[in-house]
C-alpha cells in the first residue's frame, strides 16, 4: 500500500464522553481490598497461588523456628519483606480488576442516565376505555403503554405507537440535537421528551433493556469467559502447574542434596516465575475492551461478540451511513426527448411528494427553489401513492384529477413546514375525469418493464453513472421525460477507517441499492474494490452465507426487520439503535448513535482486544528468562558457590530476590494503562503486526526485566 | 573448539541428512498416504489376505481414540510376545552360548523400554541375550516401535490436514511403514555395515590366539541387521552392552560418520514428509529450521568449551569430536545408542544430551518428534497469534480452549515423569543401591540420576548407569516412566489432532507458520518452554559440573 495507514487512534478519532468520573477512587480503594478475600481470588488460578504462598511466608515470618531448617530466624526481616511484597503483588491484581470495573461501570452509568426509579403515565385499556394510571418505571413490563408528555424521561426501551415529538438523546448517544421520533421509531431508556405528547409501547422487561445488559456484562462475576480468554486460563493453569512441580522438586532436592535452600526464596522464584502479569491484568483487559465500545455508544450483548468481531475476514457495509452521508442531493434536472426542465421537475415533485427518503426531499427541495411547483399539487390528496418497493425499485404517484380541490390537513401542514407555501390551494388547478401517472426510480427499472424511452436515455444514464452520481429516471404516463442526477456525499473519516480495515487483511464489501457504474465510482472512490450493486435487503443474507460457506467470518450492520435474518447469521451483527425491534433482536451489538461506519470501529477494537491479551500473555511468560538469571544463581550462593559465574547481572546476593519479586509485583500496576487502553498499534498486515509485536512484547519481554530487575537492585543497595 | 575438518565432517553429515531426507520424503509421503509403490505387486496379495484375516477393511479410517487404542493394544501384544522370549530364552533354539532366561523385572523393563522406541538397557547384550533373544525380542520391538511412531505422527498430520475425514487406519500404516520404508531401508544399511566390516553371523563366539600369543573370545552374532534398525529406527538399544563404542558393532570412522548419518535420516525425512503429508509443502518450513537449528545450537554448546573433553570411557579410537557429535546427535533424534560412555564427556556436551532429550524435537525420535513439535507449534501460534489480533489458527483450524489445555497437559507430563522419580530416587535412597554412587561429587550424581529419567522420560534410551540401575526401584521406575513418557503424549496428542477433523478451516490463514519470521519464533519460544522448565535442574547437574571444573566420569 502506498500511503501509510496512520496509528489506530487517530484512525478511530478521539471519543468525547459525557463525563467520566476518574476510576481511581476511595470505593475502588476498597473494593480491591475486599477482593483480596481467597475466596473471591478462587476464580483466578495464578493469584490465588500467590496470595496462598503468602500465607505461608507470612507464617514463617511470625514462627520462623517452625520452619526450620527450610528457614533460618535470622532472616526474620527477609521474610517481613517478602510476605508484603506478595500480598502487594496479589492486591496490584485486584485493584486492576477494580479499576477495569469501575470505569466500565463508570462508563456504563454514564450511558445510563436512569437508574433510579421514575413516576410514569402507564396506559391501561379498560374495555373500551383507555385509562391513564400512575406507575414506576421498575413495573412496567414488554408491551405496556406509556404516555409521555413534554419533559418526560422514557422509562425504558421502547418503541413510538402514536404521536411525534422531538426527543432529547444526548445524554444517551452523545448527540447533542433533539431527534424527531415518529410511530414506529425506537426510544431509548434514558432519554427525554422534549417537545410534543407521544404514547410508546415497551419493548424491555425490567432488567433487560440494552443498558441493563450492559451493565450486566462488566460485573465480573457474571461474565462468561470469551473463547480466548478461556484458553489463555488453561496456558495459565499448565505453566501454574509446571512451575508447581519444578519448585516443589526444587523443595526436595535441596532437602535431599543438603543445599539449605531457603523456603521464601523458592517461593519467591516460584512466584516470579508463575504468569503473574497476565493471570492479574486477564480480566481487566477483557472489560476494558467492553468499555471502549461503550466510549463509543456500541452495546455489546456478549463479551465473545467483540472478540469475534477481531477475527472478522469480510465486513459488508452499507454504501449509505456508511461510506456516504446518507443524504444524496440533486444537482441538475436533465430532460429529455422535447421536454423541459419545467416538466420534468414538476412530474419529479409529484412523484416524490410521498417519499420522506432523504432523495425524496432533495428533489422537492430542488424543484421548489427553482420554481416548479406543478399546478396539480391539489390533486395529489385523492392519488394513488405507489410506494417504493425493492423490487422495482421505483416510487411514484397516480393522480386523479379533478374529484377533490382540498388537501388533507396533514398534507397541508407537511407543505407548510417544508416549504412554507402560503396558500397552495391558490394555485391547485383541476382537470376533471383524468388521470395522471408518475413514476420516477432506478433507471433500468422503466427498461424492464416497457416504458417508452428517449434515444438518448442510455447515454445519458451511463455518463451519469460512471461520474459516481446516481441518475434516477422520471417517467410520465409510460414514458420517460428526463433524468435527474443525484449526488452522494462522502462521509468524512471513512476512507481512513476503510484503509485501515484494509490494511489488516479485511475485506470490505460494499452493499448499495446504486446501479453498478454508479456504485463502482463510489466504491472506488473510497478504495473498495469489491461492491455489490443493486442489492435487495434479502442478499445481505445470500451474501453472509455464500461467505461464510467459504469459512469466512463475516461481520455487517443492519436496521430493518428485512436485516434480522442476516444480521442473526452473520458472525458480528451490528444493529441500528434507530433500526426494527427485530433488527436489534437478532444482532449481537447495537449502535446507540445509529451510526453504520461503527461497524469498522467495532472490528478494529475488537482486534486490538486480542493483541493486548497476546501482547501482555507474551511478556509475561517471556520475563522468566531474566527472573531465573536474577534468583537461581543467588539462591545457591552459600552452597554452591560455583553457580555465581551465572550472576550475569551482577545483582546483590541479598537484594537479588527481593529486586526480582519488586520488579514482578510493579510490572502489573505498570501495565495497567496498556491493559485499559489496549495495545496502541498502526493497522497493517498480519506478519507485520506479528513481528512487530513480538519484538516488542516478545523480545522486549525477555530485555525489560533484565534491565528493571537490575536498576531495582541498584536502589536496593543504595538504600 | 574444533577444527576446519571436524567442523567440515558436521556440516557434511548434516547436509547429507537434510539432503537425503528431502529426496526420501516424497515416497514416505506416498507411502503413508497409501498411493501404489514398487513393493506393491510382491506384497499386496499377501497384505489382502492379512488384512482379511485380522478381519480388518483397510480401507475404513479409524477415530483417534480407535487408532490409539490399536497401537497400544498392539505395542502391549508385542512386548507379552518379546517377554517371553526374554524370559524363556534358556529353552529357546539360537542360543549357542546357553544364556540362561531373563528375570522378569529386568525383562519387563527391557520390553517396556523397547517396545517404545527408548531402548534404555540395564543389561549388557553380549552377555546376557541369545541370538534368538537379539533378534526374536529386541529387532522385533526395534522395527514395531519406529513403526509404531511413524504410524502415530501420520495419524496426527491427518487430522490437522484440511479436508481429512479421519485418522487413517493403524494396522495399514503399520503394515505399510514396515514393509515399504524400514525393511527396504535396514536391508541396505545392514548389506553397506557388513561390507565395512560388522559382522553378521548365527554362529557361536569365536576363540582366537591373538599375535601376542594370548587367547580372547570375540563376541559375534547378527550385528548389522540390529544395528541398522537401531540407527534407522532412532532406537538407540545396541547390541553389545558398549553399543557403538565397542568394536564389532562400529568397527572404523566411516561406519561412525554412516551411524550418525543413519539416525538422522528418517527424523529427517519425516520433517519433509510433514509438508507433502498435510498438504502444503511449504509448512515443513518451520519445523525444519526450529529442529535443525536448535541441533545446531546444541552442536555449538558442546563443541564450545575449551576444557579437556576427554575422561575415562572416551571413545579413544576415533576421539573426542566423534564422542561429542554422537552424543549430541544421539540425544537430538532421541536414539540413546552411544559411542563412548557419556561419563567421558564434557558437561557441556551432556548439557546439550539433555537439550535433546528435554525438546525431544530437534528433529526428535522416529515420528514422535514432529508431533512434539506441532505441539510446540500449536501453542507459539495460540500466544504470539493473539498478537496479531486475531483468534490464532494452525492450518487454518482456530486454536480453542480445549486445544490449549491438551498441550498444557502433554507439557506436563515431561516435568513430572522426569522430576518426581528423580526426587524418588533420593528421597527413598533408591540412589544408594547404584554402586559407587555415594562417592561422586553432587553435581555429577545428580546429572546421572536426572539423565536417567530424563533420558526414559524422552524415549531415548542412553544412560549413564547402565547395568549399575539393575535395581527394583529403577528397572520399575524407568520401565513407568518410559511407558508413561512414550504413549500419553501420544495419545493427549492424537486427542487434539482427532478434534481438528471437521473442524471449520478458513481458508487463508493470515499468520503465516509457514514463513521464516514464524520459524525463528517458533525456535525461541521452544527454547523458552521447554528448556526454562528444567534450568534448575540443568543448573544443578551439567551446568554446576561445568563451573566446578568436574567431568563426569563414574566413581
Amino acid at each position: 500500500m502506498a500511503s501509510r495507514v496512520p496509528r489506530l487512534d487517530s484512525v478511530l478519532g478521539r471519543v468525547r464522553l459525557p463525563r467520566r468520573p476518574s476510576a481511581l477512587t476511595a470505593k475502588t480503594l476498597s473494593d480491591s481490598v475486599a477482593r483480596l478475600s481467597p475466596v473471591a481470588l478462587v476464580a483466578n488460578p495464578v493469584m490465588f497461588v500467590v496470595e496462598l504462598t503468602f500465607f505461608v511466608v507470612a507464617a514463617m515470618a511470625v514462627d520462623p523456628y517452625a520452619f526450620v531448617p527450610a528457614a533460618s530466624p535470622a532472616e526474620r526481616v527477609f521474610y517481613v519483606q517478602v510476605a508484603a511484597i506478595l500480598l502487594v503483588t496479589v492486591w496490584f491484581s485486584t485493584l486492576s480488576d477494580s479499576l477495569a470495573e469501575q470505569q466500565a461501570k463508570n462508563t456504563a452509568s454514564s450511558l445510563r442516565r436512569l437508574e433510579t426509579e421514575v413516576p410514569v403515565k402507564k396506559v391501561v385499556t379498560e374495555g373500551w376505555e383507555r385509562k391513564v394510571v400512575p406507575a414506576t418505571s421498575k413495573s412496567l413490563l414488554k408491551g405496556d403503554l406509556v404516555m409521555l408528555d413534554k419533559g418526560d424521561v422514557v422509562p425504558t426501551d421502547g418503541d413510538v405507537l402514536e404521536g411525534i415529538a422531538m426527543v432529547d438523546e444526548s445524554l444517551v448517544t452523545g448527540e447533542s440535537a433533539p431527534v424527531r421520533k415518529s410511530p414506529g421509531d425506537s426510544l431509548i431508556g434514558g432519554s427525554t421528551v422534549v417537545s410534543d405528547t407521544m404514547t410508546a409501547r415497551i419493548t424491555a422487561n425490567p432488567g433487560e433493556s440494552y443498558l441493563d445488559q450492559m451493565v450486566r456484562l462488566v460485573e465480573s462475576s457474571k461474565r462468561p469467559k470469551t473463547p480466548n480468554e478461556a484458553a489463555i486460563t488453561m496456558v495459565l493453569f499448565g505453566l501454574t502447574g509446571i512451575f508447581t512441580i519444578i519448585i516443589l522438586s526444587m523443595l526436595g532436592l535441596s532437602v535431599e542434596l543438603g543445599l539449605n535452600t531457603d523456603l521464601s526464596v523458592l517461593i519467591a522464584l516460584y512466584v516470579c516465575l508463575l504468569p503473574t502479569t497476565i493471570g492479574a491484568l486477564l480480566p481487566a483487559i477483557g472489560l476494558s475492551g467492553i468499555t471502549r465500545l461503550y466510549e463509543r455508544k456500541v452495546v455489546a450483548k456478549s463479551g465473545r461478540a467483540i472478540e469475534t468481531a477481531g477475527d472478522t475476514d469480510v465486513i459488508l457495509l452499507d454504501k449509505t451511513g456508511t461510506i456516504t452521508v446518507g443524504n444524496r442531493h440533486v444537482v441538475e434536472i436533465i430532460p429529455m426527448g422535447g421536454h423541459t426542465e419545467r416538466d420534468v421537475g414538476e412530474a419529479a415533485f409529484l412523484s416524490s411528494w410521498f417519499d420522506d427518503t432523504p432523495e425524496g426531499r432533495s428533489v422537492i427541495s430542488v424543484a421548489y427553489e427553482r420554481g416548479y411547483v406543478p399546478r396539480e399539487l391539489n390533486s395529489l390528496s385523492l392519488s394513488e401513492v405507489y410506494d417504493f418497493s425493492a423490487n422495482t425499485r421505483t416510487s411514484g404517484v397516480k393522480i386523479h384529477f379533478g374529484s377533490s380541490f382540498v388537501l388533507p390537513k396533514g398534507s397541508m401542514q407537511r407543505v407548510r413546514r417544508k416549504f412554507f407555501v402560503e396558500d397552495a390551494s391558490d394555485r391547485g388547478m383541476h382537470l376533471s375525469g383524468e388521470e395522471s401517472e408518475i413514476v420516477k426510480g432506478a433507471p433500468d427499472s422503466f427498461l424492464k418493464v416497457g416504458f417508452s424511452v428517449p434515444e438518448e436515455f442510455p447515454g445519458l444514464v451511463e455518463k451519469i453513472s460512471s461520474a459516481g452520481d446516481t441518475p434516477m429516471a422520471v417517467a410520465r404516463d409510460h414514458q420517460v421525460i428526463g433524468l435527474i442526477r443525484l449526488r452522494d456525499v462522502l462521509k468524512d473519516g471513512t476512507k481512513e477507517k476503510i484503509d485501515a480495515v484494509k490494511a489488516m487483511g479485511i475485506r470490505p464489501v460494499m452493499i448499495t441499492g446504486d446501479q453498478p457504474l454508479t456504485a463502482k465510482s463510489i466504491a472506488s472512490e473510497v478504495g473498495i474494490d469489491e461492491f455489490i450493486p443493486q442489492a435487495k435487503p434479502e442478499d445481505k443474507f445470500n451474501i453472509v452465507k455464500k461467505e461464510q460457506a467459504q469459512t469466512r467470518v463475516v461481520s455487517m450492520i443492519g436496521d430493518g426487520t428485512n436485516d434480522a435474518p442476516a444480521l442473526a447469521a452473520a458472525d458480528v451483527g451490528l444493529a441500528m439503535n434507530s433500526g426494527t425491534e427485530a433488527a436489534k433482536e437478532a444482532a449481537n451489538m447495537v449502535d446507540l448513535e445509529s451510526n453504520p461506519a461503527k461497524i469498522i470501529d467495532v472490528v478494529l477494537l475488537g482486534k486490538q482486544l486480542l493483541m493486548t491479551r497476546g501482547a501482555v500473555t507474551a511478556f509475561s511468560i517471556s520475563n522468566d528468562v531474566a527472573k531465573y538469571f536474577a534468583i537461581l544463581p543467588v539462591m545457591f550462593a552459600a552452597t554452591l558457590p560455583a553457580l555465581h559465574s551465572l550472576n550475569i547481572l551482577g545483582l546483590g546476593v541479598h537484594t537479588a530476590v527481593l529486586s526480582a519479586l519488586i520488579f514482578n509485583a510493579v510490572i502489573i500496576p505498570l501495565l495497567i494503562p496498556l491493559a485499559m487502553r489496549g495495545v496502541a498499534f498502526r493497522p497493517s498486515d498480519t506478519m507485520t503486526l506479528f513481528l512487530r509485536n513480538v519484538l516488542i512484547y516478545g523480545v522486549g519481554g525477555v530485555i525489560v526485566p533484565f534491565v528493571g530487575i537490575k536498576l531495582i537492585d541498584v536502589l536496593l543497595g543504595a538504600l | 573448539m574444533i577444527d576446519a575438518l571436524q567442523a567440515f565432517v558436521v556440516v557434511a553429515v548434516l547436509g547429507a541428512a537434510l539432503g537425503s531426507g528431502w529426496a526420501l520424503a516424497p515416497y514416505v509421503a506416498r507411502v503413508l498416504a497409501g498411493s501404489p509403490t514398487f513393493l506393491d505387486r510382491l506384497l499386496g496379495p499377501l497384505e489382502k489376505r492379512t488384512y482379511r484375516l485380522i478381519g480388518t477393511d483397510p480401507s475404513s479410517g479409524m477415530g483417534w481414540k480407535q487408532y490409539f487404542f490399536a497401537a497400544l493394544l498392539l505395542n502391549v501384544a508385542q512386548m507379552a510376545i518379546a517377554f517371553l522370549v526374554l524370559v524363556g530364552q534358556g529353552a529357546l533354539p539360537l542360543n549357542p552360548q546357553g544364556f540362561p532366561g531373563m528375570n522378569w523385572e529386568l525383562a519387563f523393563n527391557t520390553v517396556v523400554s523397547f517396545a517404545s522406541n527408548t531402548n534404555l538397557q540395564h543389561y549388557a547384550g553380549e552377555s546376557t541375550l541369545s541370538y534368538f533373544s537379539q533378534m526374536g525380542a529386541i529387532q522385533f520391538l526395534q522395527f514395531t516401535s519406529a513403526a509404531t511412531g511413524v504410524c502415530v505422527m501420520a495419524a496426527m498430520v491427518r487430522g490437522f490436514k484440511r479436508g481429512s475425514a479421519n485418522m487413517g487406519n493403524f494396522y495399514v500404516d503399520f503394515v505399510r511403514v514396515v514393509s515399504r520404508i524400514l525393511l527396504p531401508l535396514c536391508l541396505v544399511a545392514a548389506v553397506v555395515m557388513v561390507a565395512l566390516g560388522v559382522p553378521q553371523t548365527l554362529g557361536g563366539y569365536i576363540t582366537v590366539k591373538t599375535v601376542e600369543g594370548a587367547t580372547q573370545r570375540l563376541l559375534v552374532g547378527p550385528v548389522a541387521s540390529l544395528v541398522s534398525i537401531m540407527q534407522i529406527g532412532t532406537n538407540g538399544g545396541g547390541y553389545f552392552g558398549a553399543n557403538s563404542a565397542y568394536p564389532f558393532q562400529n568397527p572404523t570412522p566411516i561406519t561412525d560418520i554412516l551411524q550418525i548419518y543413519l539416525m538422522l535420516l528418517l527424523p529427517t525425512t519425516l520433517v519433509f514428509a510433514f509438508g507433502e503429508l498435510v498438504g502444503k509443502k511449504r509448512e515443513t518450513l518451520p519445523i525444519l529450521i526450529a529442529s535443525y537449528g536448535l541441533l545446531a545450537i546444541d552442536l555449538m554448546i558442546a563443541f564450545i568449551p575449551s576444557m579437556a573433553a576427554v575422561g575415562p570411557g572416551i571413545e579413544a579410537r576415533f576421539g573426542a569430536f566423534f564422542s561429542t557429535f554422537w552424543t549430541v546427535v544421539t540425544t537430538a533424534v532421541t536414539t540413546g545408542s552411544v559411542n563412548s560412555s557419556l561419563a567421558g564427556n564434557n558437561p557441556l556436551a551432556i548439557l546439550s544430551a539433555f537439550m535433546g532429550m528435554v525438546i525431544q524435537a530437534t528433529p526428535g525420535g522416529e515420528g514422535v518428534g514432529i508431533m512434539y513439535m506441532i505441539m510446540y507449534i500449536v501453542i507459539t501460534v495460540f500466544v504470539v497469534g493473539l498478537m496479531t489480533g486475531r483468534t490464532p489458527e494452525y492450518l487454518g483450524a482456530k486454536i480453542n480452549a480445549r486445544d490449549v489445555k491438551l498441550v498444557m497437559v502433554a507439557f506436563l507430563i515431561h516435568p513430572v515423569i522426569i522430576l518426581v522419580p528423580t526426587v524418588l530416587a533420593y528421597a527413598t535412597k533408591a540412589v544408594n543401591a547404584i554402586p559407587g554412587f555415594s562417592s561422586l561429587p553432587t553435581s555429577v550424581g545428580f546429572t546421572q540420576i536426572l539423565y536417567e529419567f530424563t533420558s526414559s522420560a524422552a524415549n531415548n534410551g542412553s544412560d549413564f548407569l547402565g547395568a549399575a540401575a539393575n535395581t527394583p526401584f529403577f528397572n520399575v521406575a524407568t520401565a513407568v516412566v518410559i511407558f508413561v513418557g512414550r504413549f500419553a503424549p501420544i495419545m493427549v496428542l492424537l486427542a487434539l489432532s482427532g478434534s481438528m477433523i471437521g473442524r471449520r478451516r478458513s481458508e487463508s490463514q493470515t499468520l503465516r507458520t509457514d514463513s521464516g519470521s514464524f520459524s525463528l519464533v517458533l525456535t525461541g519460544s521452544i527454547v523458552l518452554l521447554a528448556v526454562l522448565t528444567f534450568l534448575p535442574f540443568l543448573m544443578l547437574g551439567p551446568i554446576l559440573t561445568y563451573f566446578q571444573g568436574l567431568v563426569n566420569f563414574l566413581g
